[in-house]
């Protein structure tokens, strides 16, 4: 298991980092983002295959690490929290989940003249819708916590910023 | 003190500061939080109303019993986390340090100059990390592979359709369906999990920054721009979604678990 949540952390460090890119973080920012993305997710697998939690909480409580770090590592490279947490949730986006649902209204709308079917497929559509939006509400809320818990030091975090090229 | 004309210039300054921090992916709070700041290092007080498509703002000048209000639409730029870094730390050096509005416009100028990172590198990047994100998905070498190559061809098209400006929502299913038809092409392939494949394929397109942008102005009371954000966002992956289910479709029964 320490196998293969370190490999999973390094793809989840590596998807954050090249997810990021495509928003323009400041070059500094990179190594961080990838720090942040590996602890979460590192933790997030940790929970659900080691202590059996689930997916949600699990989510939640990793988003609040990430946001925790975002808030210590922002002070430290003057970055807002926002432009460290937001790439390093991304490999948490639960994609797999979110597809199946669409594959459960394409089959569900097949399967009309069958009602046991289409009541399998409709359940198996909000099964995953559900699961989707729990986890994306709690990457939000777990990584925004920091902010609002410690407001004074978030909204300072770019304070003493050296001009570019300074 | 200031006089009407220079009451003015600064009003239109920090009308263009705040659309361009809040079209950079800037949640809403902080926008009007860095907007007040520079307004507070030239002795002004602001007010600002903020929507999804616009800002209304007035600026005070209690001392002269003046004030001046500007409506600037927001441009519809690209999300940028440097230029987000880089105003906000704006904000707080003309707080720390006042200067003249013309060594503030200057300096604002240089930052929006900045050039963003090479469009090839970042497709290189996207295309990375979508192959590892395959993994997450419990994705084999095979379907990482496919997935690089559908992510990089899906984004350089999705960078052509930007660039000859057609509308967003469609080249979001036109690139969607692009992506995940080439990704359905491994149902062909033993040695590849096509369901995880043409699941991933899709994922760079997710649109993280105003998920979560619109959360969190939901939190901190801004709800009706919170709610257009979120608005955009779903409508983002709702055209993921059409462009899917096409590609699903003309594949169904290779794609079937």
């Amino acid at each position: 298991m320490v196998g293969e949540t370190l490999i999973r952390a390094l793809c989840a460090a590596v998807a954050a980092i090249g997810f990021g890119a495509v928003s323009n973080p400041c070059r500094r920012s990179f190594a961080v983002i990838g720090l942040l993305a590996a602890a979460g997710y590192a933790l997030r697998y940790v929970l659900m295959q080691g202590a059996g939690i689930d997916i949600a909480t699990a989510t939640l409580l990793a988003s609040m690490l990430i946001g925790f770090g975002s808030l210590w590592l922002g002070k430290v490279i003057h970055s807002p929290m926002t432009t460290l947490y937001i790439p390093a949730l991304l490999p948490m986006v639960p994609g797999m989940y979110a597809y199946k649902a669409v594959f459960s209204i394409i089959l569900f709308m097949q399967n009309l003249s069958d009602p046991v079917q289409a009541a399998v497929h409709l359940n198996a559509f909000f099964l995953n819708v559900i699961v989707t939006v729990s986890v994306i509400l709690c990457m939000t809320v777990g990584a925004s916590l920091p902010m609002f818990l410690f407001a004074r030091r978030a909204i300072s975090l770019t304070r003493g910023r050296k001009k570019p090229g300074a | 003190m200031h006089n009407s004309q220079k009451l003015k210039e600064i009003t239109v300054f920090i009308a263009d500061y705040a659309s361009v921090l809040l079209g950079s992916g800037v949640h809403c709070t902080r926008v009007i939080r860095n907007s007040r700041r520079i307004g507070e290092s030239f002795g002004l007080d602001i007010k600002m109303t903020v929507f999804a498509s616009s800002i209304i703002l007035t600026v005070i000048d209690a001392a002269e019993d003046e004030m001046c209000t500007e409506v600037v639409v927001i441009p519809q730029i690209p999300v940028s986390f440097e230029l987000n870094s880089e105003l906000s730390a704006l904000s707080w050096r003309v707080h720390d340090n006042p200067m003249g509005i013309g060594a503030l416009k200057a300096e604002y100028q240089a930052l929006l100059a900045k050039p963003r990172l090479n469009s090839w590198i970042v497709t290189f990047l996207v295309s990375l990390a979508n192959a590892c994100f395959c993994r997450l998905f419990e994705g084999n070498l095979g379907a990482m592979t496919v997935v690089f190559v559908t992510t990089f061809i899906g984004f350089r098209l999705l960078r052509f359709l930007k660039k000859n400006r057609v509308d967003h929502f469609l080249a979001v299913i036109l690139v969607s369906f692009v992506s995940s038809a080439l990704a359905s092409l491994s149902v062909f392939l033993q040695e590849v999990d096509a369901n995880i494949a043409v699941a991933t394929s899709v994922l760079f397109m997710v649109p993280g920054v105003p998920l979560i942008t619109g959360v969190i102005d939901i939190l901190e009371n801004h709800t009706l721009i919170g709610f257009a954000r979120l608005m955009r966002a779903f409508m983002i992956v709702l055209c993921l979604a059409v462009g899917l289910s096409c590609s699903m479709v003309i594949f169904q029964k290779g794609l079937l678990w």
